[in-house]
Protein backbone atom coordinates (compact mmCIF):
# COMPACT_ATOMS: atom_id res chain seq x y z
CA UNK A 1 0.00 0.00 0.00
CA UNK A 2 1.43 3.67 -0.74
CA UNK A 3 2.63 4.78 2.48
CA UNK A 4 1.24 8.43 1.87
CA UNK A 5 -2.56 6.89 2.82
CA UNK A 6 -1.65 5.56 5.92
CA UNK A 7 0.99 8.54 7.27
CA UNK A 8 1.99 12.10 6.89
CA UNK A 9 5.58 12.88 6.78
CA UNK A 10 6.65 16.49 7.67
CA UNK A 11 9.81 18.17 8.99
CA UNK A 12 9.86 21.18 11.50
CA UNK A 13 13.02 22.38 12.58
CA UNK A 14 14.83 19.78 12.11
CA UNK A 15 12.57 17.23 13.52
CA UNK A 16 10.88 14.82 11.25
CA UNK A 17 7.02 14.26 12.15
CA UNK A 18 5.26 11.39 10.96
CA UNK A 19 1.65 12.03 11.65
CA UNK A 20 -0.71 8.80 11.29
CA UNK A 21 -3.63 8.69 9.63
CA UNK A 22 -4.74 5.12 10.31
CA UNK A 23 -5.58 2.42 12.83
CA UNK A 24 -2.19 0.33 13.62
CA UNK A 25 -2.71 -3.51 13.31
CA UNK A 26 -0.38 -5.83 11.70
CA UNK A 27 -0.79 -4.33 7.86
CA UNK A 28 -0.44 -0.71 8.87
CA UNK A 29 2.32 -1.45 11.36
CA UNK A 30 4.44 -3.33 8.59
CA UNK A 31 4.62 -0.31 6.80
CA UNK A 32 5.23 2.27 9.85
CA UNK A 33 8.19 -0.12 10.55
CA UNK A 34 9.24 0.43 6.34
CA UNK A 35 8.86 3.83 6.98
CA UNK A 36 10.82 4.06 10.21
CA UNK A 37 13.73 2.09 8.70
CA UNK A 38 13.84 4.46 5.65
CA UNK A 39 14.31 7.55 7.93
CA UNK A 40 16.95 5.49 9.92
CA UNK A 41 18.83 4.99 6.99
CA UNK A 42 19.05 8.23 5.60
CA UNK A 43 20.81 9.02 9.40
CA UNK A 44 17.97 11.13 10.87
CA UNK A 45 18.13 11.49 14.05
CA UNK A 46 15.19 13.35 15.72
CA UNK A 47 11.53 11.80 15.06
CA UNK A 48 8.00 12.86 16.70
CA UNK A 49 5.11 10.09 15.93
CA UNK A 50 1.53 11.66 15.89
CA UNK A 51 -1.03 9.46 16.27
CA UNK A 52 -4.01 11.97 17.26
CA UNK A 53 -6.08 9.99 14.60
CA UNK A 54 -5.06 6.45 15.43
CA UNK A 55 -7.46 4.61 17.39
CA UNK A 56 -5.83 1.63 17.54
CA UNK A 57 -2.35 0.07 18.30
CA UNK A 58 -1.16 -3.21 18.72
CA UNK A 59 2.23 -4.89 19.63
CA UNK A 60 3.64 -5.14 16.58
CA UNK A 61 3.58 -1.02 16.07
CA UNK A 62 4.37 -0.37 19.82
CA UNK A 63 7.54 -2.69 18.95
CA UNK A 64 8.61 -0.44 15.89
CA UNK A 65 8.53 2.70 17.61
CA UNK A 66 10.47 1.13 21.08
CA UNK A 67 12.87 -0.45 18.47
CA UNK A 68 13.23 2.87 16.59
CA UNK A 69 13.15 5.21 19.31
CA UNK A 70 16.19 2.80 21.13
CA UNK A 71 18.26 2.97 18.26
CA UNK A 72 18.17 6.58 17.40
CA UNK A 73 19.39 7.64 21.09
CA UNK A 74 22.54 5.41 20.44
CA UNK A 75 23.38 7.74 17.55
CA UNK A 76 22.24 10.77 19.75
CA UNK A 77 18.81 11.37 18.27
CA UNK A 78 15.26 10.36 19.78
CA UNK A 79 11.74 9.30 18.73
CA UNK A 80 9.11 11.07 21.03
CA UNK A 81 5.10 9.60 20.92
CA UNK A 82 2.46 12.47 21.23
CA UNK A 83 -1.18 12.65 21.21
CA UNK A 84 -2.36 9.14 22.33
CA UNK A 85 -6.23 8.47 22.47
CA UNK A 86 -6.85 6.81 26.11
CA UNK A 87 -6.80 2.86 24.62
CA UNK A 88 -3.69 3.90 23.23
CA UNK A 89 -1.87 5.29 26.57
CA UNK A 90 -3.62 1.69 28.31
CA UNK A 91 -1.72 -0.29 25.34
CA UNK A 92 0.97 1.53 26.28
CA UNK A 93 0.90 0.75 29.61
CA UNK A 94 0.12 -2.56 29.31
CA UNK A 95 3.07 -3.51 27.44
CA UNK A 96 5.78 -1.39 29.54
CA UNK A 97 6.31 0.99 26.34
CA UNK A 98 5.54 3.87 28.11
CA UNK A 99 8.77 3.75 30.35
CA UNK A 100 10.79 3.21 27.45
CA UNK A 101 9.53 5.56 24.61
CA UNK A 102 8.79 9.39 26.25
CA UNK A 103 4.65 10.11 25.66
CA UNK A 104 3.25 13.97 25.17
CA UNK A 105 0.26 15.16 24.98
CA UNK A 106 1.00 17.29 21.90
CA UNK A 107 2.56 17.74 19.38
CA UNK A 108 4.05 20.80 19.80
CA UNK A 109 5.21 19.36 23.14
CA UNK A 110 6.72 16.85 21.65
CA UNK A 111 8.96 18.86 19.56
CA UNK A 112 9.63 21.60 22.30
CA UNK A 113 11.25 18.43 24.05
CA UNK A 114 14.12 17.97 21.64
CA UNK B 1 -32.11 -15.07 24.75
CA UNK B 2 -30.95 -16.66 21.17
CA UNK B 3 -27.07 -18.10 20.89
CA UNK B 4 -25.19 -17.47 17.89
CA UNK B 5 -22.38 -19.02 16.41
CA UNK B 6 -20.50 -16.92 13.71
CA UNK B 7 -17.63 -18.90 11.66
CA UNK B 8 -15.29 -16.77 9.34
CA UNK B 9 -12.38 -17.81 7.73
CA UNK B 10 -9.93 -15.72 5.97
CA UNK B 11 -6.50 -15.95 3.96
CA UNK B 12 -3.46 -16.32 5.65
CA UNK B 13 -2.24 -12.79 5.54
CA UNK B 14 -2.15 -9.43 7.57
CA UNK B 15 -4.75 -7.76 5.04
CA UNK B 16 -7.76 -9.33 6.08
CA UNK B 17 -6.54 -8.47 9.99
CA UNK B 18 -8.08 -5.26 10.10
CA UNK B 19 -11.86 -6.15 8.66
CA UNK B 20 -12.12 -9.11 10.98
CA UNK B 21 -11.11 -6.73 13.90
CA UNK B 22 -13.83 -3.78 12.78
CA UNK B 23 -16.26 -6.65 12.27
CA UNK B 24 -15.59 -8.07 15.82
CA UNK B 25 -15.59 -4.31 17.82
CA UNK B 26 -18.91 -3.77 15.43
CA UNK B 27 -20.31 -7.21 17.04
CA UNK B 28 -19.02 -6.03 20.44
CA UNK B 29 -20.48 -2.39 20.68
CA UNK B 30 -23.94 -4.06 19.32
CA UNK B 31 -23.76 -6.50 22.41
CA UNK B 32 -23.51 -3.83 25.14
CA UNK B 33 -19.66 -3.81 25.66
CA UNK B 34 -18.40 -0.66 26.54
CA UNK B 35 -16.03 1.38 24.68
CA UNK B 36 -13.03 0.30 26.47
CA UNK B 37 -13.49 -3.48 26.33
CA UNK B 38 -14.29 -3.20 22.92
CA UNK B 39 -10.89 -1.75 22.80
CA UNK B 40 -9.40 -4.78 24.72
CA UNK B 41 -10.85 -7.49 22.57
CA UNK B 42 -10.11 -5.72 19.30
CA UNK B 43 -6.72 -5.46 20.36
CA UNK B 44 -6.45 -9.06 21.63
CA UNK B 45 -8.36 -10.09 18.15
CA UNK B 46 -5.24 -8.20 16.55
CA UNK B 47 -2.10 -10.05 18.65
CA UNK B 48 -4.16 -13.85 18.77
CA UNK B 49 -4.50 -13.53 14.37
CA UNK B 50 -1.44 -11.64 13.59
CA UNK B 51 0.57 -14.69 15.48
CA UNK B 52 -1.56 -17.05 13.73
CA UNK B 53 -0.75 -15.09 10.48
CA UNK B 54 3.09 -14.73 11.12
CA UNK B 55 3.86 -18.11 13.13
CA UNK B 56 1.07 -20.58 12.59
CA UNK B 57 -0.42 -20.63 9.27
CA UNK B 58 2.79 -19.51 7.62
CA UNK B 59 2.26 -20.68 3.91
CA UNK B 60 0.39 -18.08 2.10
CA UNK B 61 -2.52 -20.40 0.60
CA UNK B 62 -3.45 -21.63 4.43
CA UNK B 63 -6.08 -19.79 5.94
CA UNK B 64 -6.67 -19.05 9.43
CA UNK B 65 -10.35 -19.86 10.98
CA UNK B 66 -12.65 -18.23 13.54
CA UNK B 67 -15.25 -19.43 15.64
CA UNK B 68 -17.30 -16.83 17.42
CA UNK B 69 -20.06 -17.45 19.87
CA UNK B 70 -22.24 -15.70 21.72
CA UNK B 71 -24.46 -16.84 24.58
CA UNK B 72 -26.29 -15.52 28.00
CA UNK B 73 -22.88 -14.55 29.51
CA UNK B 74 -19.83 -13.80 27.55
CA UNK B 75 -18.05 -13.49 23.89
CA UNK B 76 -16.43 -16.39 22.59
CA UNK B 77 -13.54 -16.35 20.27
CA UNK B 78 -11.72 -18.99 18.85
CA UNK B 79 -8.90 -18.88 16.32
CA UNK B 80 -7.61 -21.57 14.86
CA UNK B 81 -4.33 -21.45 12.54
CA UNK B 82 -3.14 -24.83 10.64
CA UNK B 83 0.70 -25.02 11.69
CA UNK B 84 3.75 -24.63 9.83
CA UNK B 85 3.30 -27.80 8.62
CA UNK B 86 7.03 -28.08 7.44
CA UNK B 87 9.03 -31.09 8.69
CA UNK B 88 11.22 -30.38 11.58
CA UNK B 89 9.28 -27.37 12.46
CA UNK B 90 6.93 -26.91 15.86
CA UNK B 91 4.00 -25.41 16.55
CA UNK B 92 4.69 -21.85 16.90
CA UNK B 93 2.96 -22.39 20.60
CA UNK B 94 4.90 -24.95 22.98
CA UNK B 95 5.32 -24.32 26.52
CA UNK B 96 8.94 -24.57 26.19
CA UNK B 97 7.97 -21.31 23.67
CA UNK B 98 5.47 -19.78 26.01
CA UNK B 99 7.69 -20.24 29.41
CA UNK B 100 11.00 -18.65 26.97
CA UNK B 101 8.75 -15.70 25.49
CA UNK B 102 6.99 -15.14 29.07
CA UNK B 103 10.76 -15.16 30.72
CA UNK B 104 12.18 -13.03 27.90
CA UNK B 105 9.29 -10.53 27.86
CA UNK B 106 10.53 -7.10 28.42
CA UNK B 107 9.32 -3.67 27.67
CA UNK B 108 12.06 -2.50 25.81
CA UNK B 109 11.90 -5.65 23.47
CA UNK B 110 10.56 -5.03 20.28
CA UNK B 111 8.50 -8.16 20.17
CA UNK B 112 6.95 -10.76 22.42
CA UNK B 113 4.24 -8.75 23.92
CA UNK B 114 1.37 -10.38 22.38
CA UNK B 115 0.70 -13.48 24.22
CA UNK B 116 0.68 -11.61 27.32
CA UNK B 117 -1.44 -8.59 26.30
CA UNK B 118 -3.83 -12.21 25.57
CA UNK B 119 -3.41 -13.15 28.88
CA UNK B 120 -3.69 -9.60 30.35
CA UNK B 121 -6.82 -8.43 28.69
CA UNK B 122 -8.98 -11.65 28.29
CA UNK B 123 -11.39 -13.03 31.04
CA UNK B 124 -10.28 -16.52 29.88
CA UNK B 125 -7.76 -17.92 27.37
CA UNK B 126 -7.00 -21.28 26.44
CA UNK B 127 -4.32 -22.39 23.88
CA UNK B 128 -3.17 -25.68 22.67
CA UNK B 129 -2.46 -27.87 19.84
CA UNK B 130 -4.86 -29.14 17.40
CA UNK B 131 -5.49 -31.65 15.28
CA UNK B 132 -4.12 -29.55 11.88
CA UNK B 133 -0.88 -29.47 13.36
CA UNK B 134 -1.64 -25.80 14.53
CA UNK B 135 -2.49 -23.73 17.76
CA UNK B 136 -6.12 -23.10 18.99
CA UNK B 137 -6.56 -19.77 20.90
CA UNK B 138 -9.72 -19.43 22.76
CA UNK B 139 -10.91 -15.92 24.51
CA UNK B 140 -13.42 -15.29 26.49
CA UNK B 141 -14.83 -12.07 27.11
CA UNK B 142 -17.92 -11.91 30.11
CA UNK B 143 -20.68 -9.20 29.57
CA UNK B 144 -21.04 -7.11 32.46
CA UNK B 145 -24.63 -7.22 32.66
CA UNK B 146 -25.61 -10.52 31.30
CA UNK B 147 -29.65 -9.24 31.72
CA UNK B 148 -28.47 -6.05 29.78
CA UNK B 149 -27.62 -8.03 26.73
CA UNK B 150 -29.73 -7.92 23.68
CA UNK B 151 -29.18 -10.27 21.25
Amino acid sequence: MDSTKLMNLREESGIKIIEIKTDLSSYAASDLRKVLEGLLAEKVEKVVVNLSQVSHINSTAVGALVGVAKRLRQSGGDLKICALADNLTRTFNLIGASSVVEIYESENSALAAF
Amino acid sequence: MAQADIQLQIPSAVFYIEPVRAFVGNLARSLGFSRKRVADIQLVLDEICSNAVHHGSVDPTDSVKLHIGIDTHALEILVQDTGTQQAGEKSWLTDERLSEIETNRSPSNERGHGIFIVKSLSDTHEMQPNAAGGTDVRVVFRFPKPSDIRI
